[in-house]
């Protein structure tokens, strides 16, 4: 059937169009590098999922002491490094914060 | 540590199939002479059936699923029938010869259904 | 229209292999707009399989024969409702809907994290490559756009596969199996764009997570199909068939657990692209086992030529898979080790070993008539005995495990809080287990053991509920109904998770309570009028036969009248169904669902004699059986609750990715 084809065909030329339109659109770009994280960015990646589990660590740590699965001694001795371990991530993250000219307070945890 | 788990864990099923056995053989007609244990039958069923499975049994014959062998297997069977179950349809039950009947386990009948996605079951149960 | 169809497939073919093809280069090459191109192609390749899929559906809802696979699977009785869903009721529409679906989602995620340029330079390819193997087969060797001369009528639907649940269960079983596609291409497009960030997880959590939950009521729903429709008594026959979507699901389950793990611990990193890839392979193995005749199974299929290329296309993704985990293994570097045996990481581990042990051992059940065959030239094969030793033995401690898993804390447990948090749970188990003793239950050690962890299990996680609670209260003020629902709306993921399991709690026990103490009577000689039998309290009393025509089906009834104690307890009619046009039988089960044992009495036709009037009668009562199918439903409100938006969440997570910040000042 005609109608069938005729169909395809457009369907064809669509799909075309759908996939040159990044090319359409900016035939002269002055920059096709794709973005992709820098050495700066891997290790603030790196550092922020860091600081984000040390805070858990904590969370979780001070929730299974009130719910009772970490006895009160071992809290102590556990609450201790893990608060260290937090501080140390979040002072990491300082340096690159300052270096940034439009400073967003960073939220931290809940 | 875990690479050590996973391998027991493997030695311990392969041992069990190895050694308590719980495995069974498959064979089709053409296969089947000479071998007197226990084993499950895979064949197409061939006509005339006659009998009755909740009487003295059902009795049809067997032939290979595919390829030439002309060999018919006679089955005797007692139990449930599937719906399913006709002259053409591919079965499989589980029982052993005597003499040259074979016969099969009670309710080990199981059709298999011609379309893709339809089984149909004796009365193996869980 | 066919030749639309045709047209439209091959179209979707040209297109992925584009975004394979400029995909890869792409990333490779780190071109922009070539990445962008690849990734509209991507989508792309959604609209024009959307179309083809259109050009199937009002074949089939027409009834236009031309089309061979209508006239395969339809017929013009057959009500418009099944007649659409035969769309997947053959080889080659069911690729479709693959397809469908695959390209779908891949249109889906891939828009929703279009702004992680990177990965998804990456991802496009690995899907592309993915959905080029199911455009080729279905362009060029399974099609479902084939014309052939226009027969009278169509051969019709086989009469068991017209019920609800046939509707609905390939579906749902699809949407699971093609969902664990997405996890692993972002995984493969973490190791390939190498980051060494968790972005990858964070993105895929609710696609995984969604994904299960589809694969597991699609398990359901096939089983209670095969429960009602089927009825041979039971729900699930360890064939291979099903055994193919059981084995990705606990692979699946594993990578859930697991991924947990690698978030909070940075463990783990290694085992978690093990398990996606070991998940997602599953589940193309599972299709190909399904399709290609290679493991004989009640599904009977000639040897398809579709067996060839499915397992070409699994040896290469998994030789793919592994060249590139062994490559990027450097990457993949822990960042802590375990602390302790006794963690609630180490619970995970035990789990994760468990679930795996069991999928492998199921594997190898299916697999081994093949192995045997290729060595030895003489075909073996296991059957049930093989498949509970083994349900046994891994699932009975998972099912412990998931009791003992809320009550340990993260990283280290204090031993002495173990005693105090083990206390109540273990009591629950010890009475559960005595008073079933004291009852007469005591005959099966699998089905005691299973009720005895099911207490411990349930105590536990209703402890763990109400310990939230209290320490929410205490820390909060609130009352008790708000410290509840905040408790569990602040961390949906945990209770969300409790709940699915209490969900797969109530299978266990269900499960156990439908096999292990199940009773089974069917008199040798049959019933004559006005005969009756005794089971397990029950006396049914076999009246006579009735029939009557149906819309499509001559049906006839046994009359059957249950009694317990004297009083009339129901009416049952289990018989079977004739249908003309497929020449064929089915058998009509008649069910009655009994609130005393939330089970069912179930009676099965045997067989009828007519003229004789004997009715060979099989009945079995099942206790608990009914808690398998709640257990459905408690398992997806638990995966709502899991997946639900939690917009602080979300915003953490935003500005944890944020590139703004990140090439600014650079």
């Amino acid at each position: 059937m005609t109608l069938a084809l005729v169909l395809g065909a457009v369907l064809a030329v669509l799909a075309v169009l759908l996939v040159a339109r990044p090319f359409l659109r900016e035939p002269a770009p002055a920059d096709d590098r794709l973005a992709e994280p820098g050495e700066l960015d891997r290790r603030r990646l790196e550092l922020v999922e860091e600081r984000d589990r040390a805070l858990a660590a904590l969370k979780e740590l001070e929730f299974d002491h009130r719910t009772g699965k970490i006895s009160d001694d071992d809290y102590r001795a556990l609450v201790g490094p893990l608060r260290r371990a937090a501080a140390e991530a979040l002072r990491a993250l300082e340096p690159r914060a300052e270096s940034r000219v439009a400073e967003r307070p960073t939220r931290i945890g809940r | 540590m875990i690479a050590l788990s996973v391998a027991a864990a493997l030695a311990v099923f392969i041992l069990y199939t190895a050694v308590v056995g719980g495995a069974t053989t498959q064979l089709s007609p053409s296969e089947l002479a000479g071998h007197t244990g226990h084993v499950a039958l895979v064949g197409t069923v061939v006509g005339p059936v006659s009998g009755d499975a909740h009487g003295a049994g059902l009795r049809f014959r067997v032939k290979d699923v595919s390829g030439t062998s002309r060999v018919t297997v006679p089955i005797v069977y007692t139990g449930s029938v599937p719906d399913l179950f006709k002259v053409g349809r591919h079965i499989v039950l589980t029982g052993r010869l005597h003499g040259a009947t074979f016969v099969g386990d009670d309710g080990s009948l199981v059709t298999k259904c011609p379309s893709k996605y339809a089984p149909a079951k004796g009365s193996s149960s869980t | 229209m066919a030749e639309l169809g045709r047209a439209a497939l091959l179209v979707t073919f040209g297109l992925v292999v584009y975004a394979l093809v400029a995909g890869s280069l792409a990333a490779w090459k780190r071109r922009r707009r070539l990445a962008l191109s690849a990734q509209n192609a991507l989508l792309a390749a959604f609209g024009t399989t959307l179309v083809a899929a259109t050009v199937l559906l009002v074949a089939l809802a027409r009834r236009d024969f031309t089309f061979q696979y209508v006239a395969q699977h339809t017929s013009r009785s057959l009500p418009l409702g099944y007649a659409l869903s035969a769309f997947w009721g053959g080889q080659e529409g069911s690729l479709l809907l693959w397809l469908l679906i695959l390209s779908g989602y891949s249109a889906l995620a891939v828009w929703l994290n279009r702004r992680a340029r990177d990965l998804v330079a990456w991802v496009v390819p690995v899907l592309g490559l993915v959905a080029a193997f199911f455009a080729f087969m279905l362009c060029f060797v399974s099609s479902p756009f084939v014309v052939a001369p226009a027969p009278g009528d169509g051969a019709g639907m086989v009469p068991s596969l017209q019920n609800p649940y046939m509707l609905a269960h390939p579906p749902m079983l699809y949407l699971g199996y093609v969902g664990l596609t997405i996890p692993f291409a972002f995984g493969m497009g973490a190791l390939l764009s190498r980051r060494t960030d968790e972005r990858w997880i964070v993105a895929t959590r609710r696609w995984t997570l969604a994904a299960w939950t589809f694969l597991g009521i699609g398990q359901l729903l096939g089983a209670h199909w095969a429960y009602v429709e089927i009825g041979w008594g039971g729900y699930y026959a360890w064939d291979p068939v099903e055994n193919a979507a059981l084995m990705p699901w606990l692979a699946a389950t594993a990578f859930l657990h697991s991924v947990m793990i690698q978030e909070k611990r940075g463990m783990l990193k290694v085992w978690n692209m093990v398990l996606v890839s070991l998940a997602f392979l599953l589940s193309i193995f599972g299709t190909f086992l399904t399709r290609s005749g290679v493991v004989n199974s009640i599904h009977s299929f000639s040897q398809s030529p579709l067996g060839g290329w499915f397992l070409g296309f699994i040896a290469l993704m998994t030789a793919a898979t592994v060249a590139l985990i062994y490559i990027r293994l450097p990457l993949l570097k822990a960042r802590t080790r375990l602390e302790s045996l006794v963690s609630r990481e180490a619970t995970f581990l035990y789990n994760n070993l468990l679930l795996v042990a069991l999928c492998l051992t199921i594997l190898w059940g299916v697999m081994y008539p093949l192995l045997t065959q290729a060595l030895r030239g003489e075909t073996r094969s296991v059957s049930k005995p093989y498949y509970d030793f083994f349900l046994h033995t891994f699932g009975l401690p998972l099912l412990l495990l998931m009791g003992i898993g809320p009550l340990v804390a993260w990283r280290r447990a204090s031993v002495r809080a173990l005693g105090r948090t083990f206390l109540v749970p273990l009591l629950a188990a010890v009475v559960t287990g005595v008073a079933l003793i004291g009852v007469g239950l005591g005959g099966s050690t699998p089905g005691l053991l299973t009720y005895t962890f099911s207490a411990f299990v349930a105590a536990s996680i209703v402890l763990e509920f109400w310990r939230g609670t209290n320490a929410r209260r205490a820390i909060a003020g609130e009352s008790l109904p708000r410290a509840f629902t905040s408790l569990v709306a602040r961390n949906r993921r945990r209770y969300g998770g409790y709940v699915v399991h209490a969900a797969v709690l109530l299978l266990a026990i269900g499960i156990a309570g439908s096999s292990a103490y199940q009773t089974v009577r069917e008199p040798a000689h049959g019933l004559r009028p006005r005969q009756s039998m005794e089971i397990a309290g029950y006396t049914l009393t076999y009246r006579g036969l009735s029939t009557r025509q149906e819309a499509d089906a001559q049906a006839t009834r046994a009359t059957v009248d249950v009694t317990r104690g004297g009083s009339h307890v129901t009416t049952l009619h289990p018989g079977k169904n004739w249908y003309p046009v497929e020449q064929q039988t089915s058998n009509e089960v008649s069910i009655y669902h009994d609130p005393r044992n939330v089970g069912d009495l179930f009676t099965i036709a045997d067989q009828i004699d007519p003229k004789s009037q004997v009715l060979f009668l099989k009945v079995l009562v099942k206790p608990l059986v009914n808690l398998i199918w709640v257990a459905g439903f408690i398992f997806v409100l638990g995966s709502v609750i899991a997946m639900w938006p939690d917009a602080v969440e979300q915003r953490r997570l935003a500005e944890r990715y944020a590139p703004a910040a990140m090439s600014a000042g650079l």
